[in-house]
């Protein structure tokens, strides 16, 4: 056999072995903490078992950036990823994300069909929904003198004095900030809606500045909590939570919380987006969803898998009656279209100090 | 016909049976891997319940696979800053003297200001930090230091660094400082080895000083005053000692306070009569940062007592810098005023806008000088990487407006100055 035959056997068997050997692996990017581990317990561990596939499993921040990279250099490392319902919009209006056949979804396990089982509006064009979560306030009730009982309190540092944390976006924060100055949950959207709406938000967000340490993840606003660096925080209520069964005496105010919904995306170009949606087809089952809110008090898309939580979480969950009373429902829409432009004022905003700065140039 | 239908619909319950089979042993395996994480037999809501034992722990680690890992890693590396960093600056400077005729006529004078150096850096605990500065004046090395970071956090730098005295780092907010600046005490940099450390809400400097940054105390080419060798003032300050104390009342807050105590003891060695003399320096410093305010107040009292050889007077010192030589009062008092507030910019292509009025005033306790006075109104403007000062300076018998000097001297006449000095800083 010449060179030449070999070397062209030899390419054509490695070009044949690895899409096989690629095959079984899979990346899904995810966001962290206690919420990657109730995906890894919930069903990304039974999903490798049953299919044989490794899932490498990355966290992340948030955003659409490192996908409109990934798609545009045809160089796509990310398989599925759980984005934010409004990013997931975003990058859908961009073209970034395959389209999902609702149709290949498993029906539940009564037979009642997929699209009769997921909740209004979790399933997209360009994704399926998996959990509802809601960004609450919470508090250490060791360290804590004062309990807050509104946003309004979050946001007076005269009487609940401490510092504070707050996300690092400005989703939630500019809500927050109009419902503090008197705006009624529901002309919050329409409000912001308006350059004096903003002005008004980004004003009552300056009153607090100087006491403010802002986080990026879920993680981070809890270990604020946990080392006592702020006396409340913004964070995702699942990861209070898991602060909780570890033993921290945290509490949550649910007054005013702003929930969400997360979904699963597949980018577009990738080279196993089959086998990213067969994923997700597995992710959002039943029972792959009923076993992940053992773990973690977010709320499941599938009606059938509500039914199967145990009392006790279910009255944690952001959509328990006792929770919702003034709950407000994150406009989706609205950030989606407005994200990027208020994402660039806040970061500038942000790097402007409240207080004069100890050293100016010199 | 009736038997393959019979036969069909058997194989469809066989079917029906072995898919149930099936999933009975898939939920086996889930529960068993779920046993197996869980390290005790309990469900997985029991474990929950539960501190997360390291077993299981170990187990999610593991199945976190080492793709996530490597991207961690990468994070970790775009965060971090790289080790060594280079910064500088390059400003310009336009001044109307309003005591100058032909400043007036000319609609006051431009030109190049300075050009900076920056270099900083820290591989693994050891700190670098220098600055060199070209201007028309002089050609300087304004800091340069080595560190050393202790695990809790305290230093100790070596090399030339700025004297922990007074209001830190600065006892002005403008373009032109104070009179500290001038008289040396307030960003003054001197050669030695100083510690610093923080405990909550306490602060602390230590420090000793062999001597004048240069190693030549006849040099003027000099970032900030110094005592030095000119003409028949021959003193020469050494082996000076300096601490200071300073306490943050609601530290972390929007609302701060800073109490400060500083001291520092010297030498002053007289090249002529080959002895020594003494210095000494107290200050009490409050600098309080709320909301948008800053408020600076400073107290000083100084005391230089050289000696000097029959004939020269002792009522004043000759101190050097920016090229030139002046005078200084031997003994006296200084008191800083100094207010700023930050603007609240909307959404404006302006990044900083600080307004601020700094006073200051030597009150000269020997000789037959009138008190020397320097106010600054002023704003310091940011733009991304652009800063500018605009300063309206009124002095009253103060060095570089007309004849106003810090020792022996009685110009009562206030003289203004408009100073615009914009910079560009990387």
């Amino acid at each position: 056999m010449s060179v030449l035959r070999r070397s062209t056997l030899l390419f054509v068997t490695v070009m044949v072995l690895l899409p096989a050997a690629a095959a079984d692996r899979l990346t899904v990017v995810s966001w962290g903490g206690a919420y990657v581990k109730s995906q890894m317990l919930g069903f990304i561990l039974p999903y490798e078992e049953v299919s044989g596939t490794t899932v490498d499993v990355l966290e992340y921040t948030g955003g659409i950036d490192e996908v409109r990279s990934q798609v545009r250099s045809w160089n796509v490392r990310w398989d599925v990823v759980d984005m934010e319902l409004f990013d997931a919009q975003r990058a859908c209006r961009e073209n970034l994300l395959m389209p999902f056949d609702h149709d290949t979804l498993p029906p539940a396990p009564d037979g009642t069909p997929a699209r009769e089982d997921f909740i209004e509006g979790s399933l997209l064009r360009c994704g399926i929904g998996n959990v509802v979560a809601a960004t609450v306030v919470a508090y250490d009730q060791d360290r804590i003198e004062q309990p807050p009982q509104s946003i309004e309190d979050f946001f007076d540092v005269q009487r609940f004095p401490g510092r504070r944390g707050l996300r690092r976006s400005p989703k939630v924060n500019l809500e927050w900030a109009l419902i503090a100055d008197g705006v009624p949950r529901e002309e919050v959207y329409r409000v912001l809606n308006t350059d004096e709406g903003v002005e008004r938000a980004f004003r009552v967000l300056s009153r607090i500045k100087p006491w403010v340490d802002w986080w990026r993840s879920g993680e981070e606003a809890i270990r604020l909590l946990e080392t006592g660096r702020v006396s409340m925080t913004s964070v995702f209520n699942g990861r209070v939570f898991d602060a909780v069964q570890r033993g921290e005496n945290f509490a949550i105010l649910w007054d005013h919380q702003v929930w969400f919904m997360d979904v699963w995306v597949i980018p577009r170009n990738g080279r196993r987006t089959e086998q990213a949606a067969d994923f997700i087809r597995f992710a959002t089952n039943t029972e792959s969803l009923a076993r992940q809110m053992r773990h973690i008090p977010y709320g499941p898309v599938r009606r059938s898998a509500l039914e199967r939580i145990d009392p006790e979480i279910r009255r944690q969950l952001p959509t328990a009656a006792e929770n919702t009373a003034t709950a407000i429902e994150g406009d989706a829409e609205w950030w989606a279209a407005n994200l990027d432009r208020l994402t660039g004022r806040f970061e500038r905003w942000l790097e402007r100090p409240v207080m004069v700065p100890r050293e100016l140039p010199n | 016909m009736t038997l393959l239908v019979a036969l069909q619909a058997q194989a469809e319950v066989d079917e029906v049976a072995l898919l149930k089979e099936q999933l009975e042993a898939l939920q086996q395996r889930l529960e068993d891997l779920e046993r197996r994480l869980d390290g005790s037999g309990r469900t997985p809501a029991q474990s929950m319940r539960t501190p997360e034992s390291r077993f299981e722990t170990e187990l999610l680690d593991q199945a976190v696979t080492g793709a996530e890992r490597v991207e961690e890693a990468q994070v970790a590396a775009i965060d971090e800053p790289a080790p060594i960093r280079f910064g500088g600056a390059l400003r310009f400077n336009h001044f109307l003297r309003e005591d100058v005729s032909d400043s007036r006529t000319r609609r006051g004078d431009s030109g190049f200001d300075l050009f900076r150096l920056n270099v900083d850096g820290e591989i693994r605990e050891i700190i670098l930090s220098a600055e060199y500065r070209y201007s028309p004046s002089m050609d300087v090395i304004r800091h340069g230091w080595i560190g050393y970071r202790f695990a809790d956090d305290s230093m100790v730098k070596l090399g030339i660094h700025r004297v922990p005295f007074g209001l830190l780092p600065f006892a002005s907010h403008n373009f032109w400082d104070g009179v500290p600046f001038y008289a040396g005490f307030s960003d003054n940099h001197d050669l030695g080895v100083a510690y610093q450390r923080s405990d909550g809400p306490w602060d602390f400097h230590l420090a000793f000083y062999k001597n004048e940054e240069l190693g030549s105390a006849g040099t003027l080419a000099r970032y900030a005053p110094d005592v030095v060798r000119q003409g028949e003032q021959q003193n020469e300050e050494i082996n000076r000692f300096n601490a200071r104390a300073a306490y943050t009342l609601g530290r972390d807050t929007g609302c701060e306070h800073e109490l400060g105590v500083s001291g520092q003891r010297a030498d002053l060695v007289n090249a002529t009569t080959d002895s020594r003399g003494n210095h000494w320096a107290l200050a009490g410093h409050l600098d309080s940062r709320c909301g948008r305010w800053n408020l600076q107040i400073q107290g000083i009292r100084y005391v230089y007592d050289p000696d000097n050889p029959a004939g020269v007077s002792n009522d004043s010192v000759r101190l050097g810098a920016f090229g030139t030589s002046f005078d200084l009062a031997a003994r006296g008092k200084l008191a800083v005023a100094n207010l700023a507030y930050n603007f609240a910019l909307r959404d404006s292509w302006l990044d900083q806008v600080i307004c601020y009025n700094n006073y200051s005033r030597l009150f000269k306790d020997v000789g037959a000088g009138r008190d020397s006075e320097l106010n600054t109104v002023g704003c310091g403007i940011g733009a991304g990487p652009l800063f500018a000062y605009v300063d309206l300076i009124f002095a009253r018998n103060m060095l570089f407006f007309g004849d106003g000097s810090m020792a022996d001297s009685d110009d009562d006449r206030w003289r203004g100055r408009l100073n615009i000095n914009l910079g560009y800083y990387w």
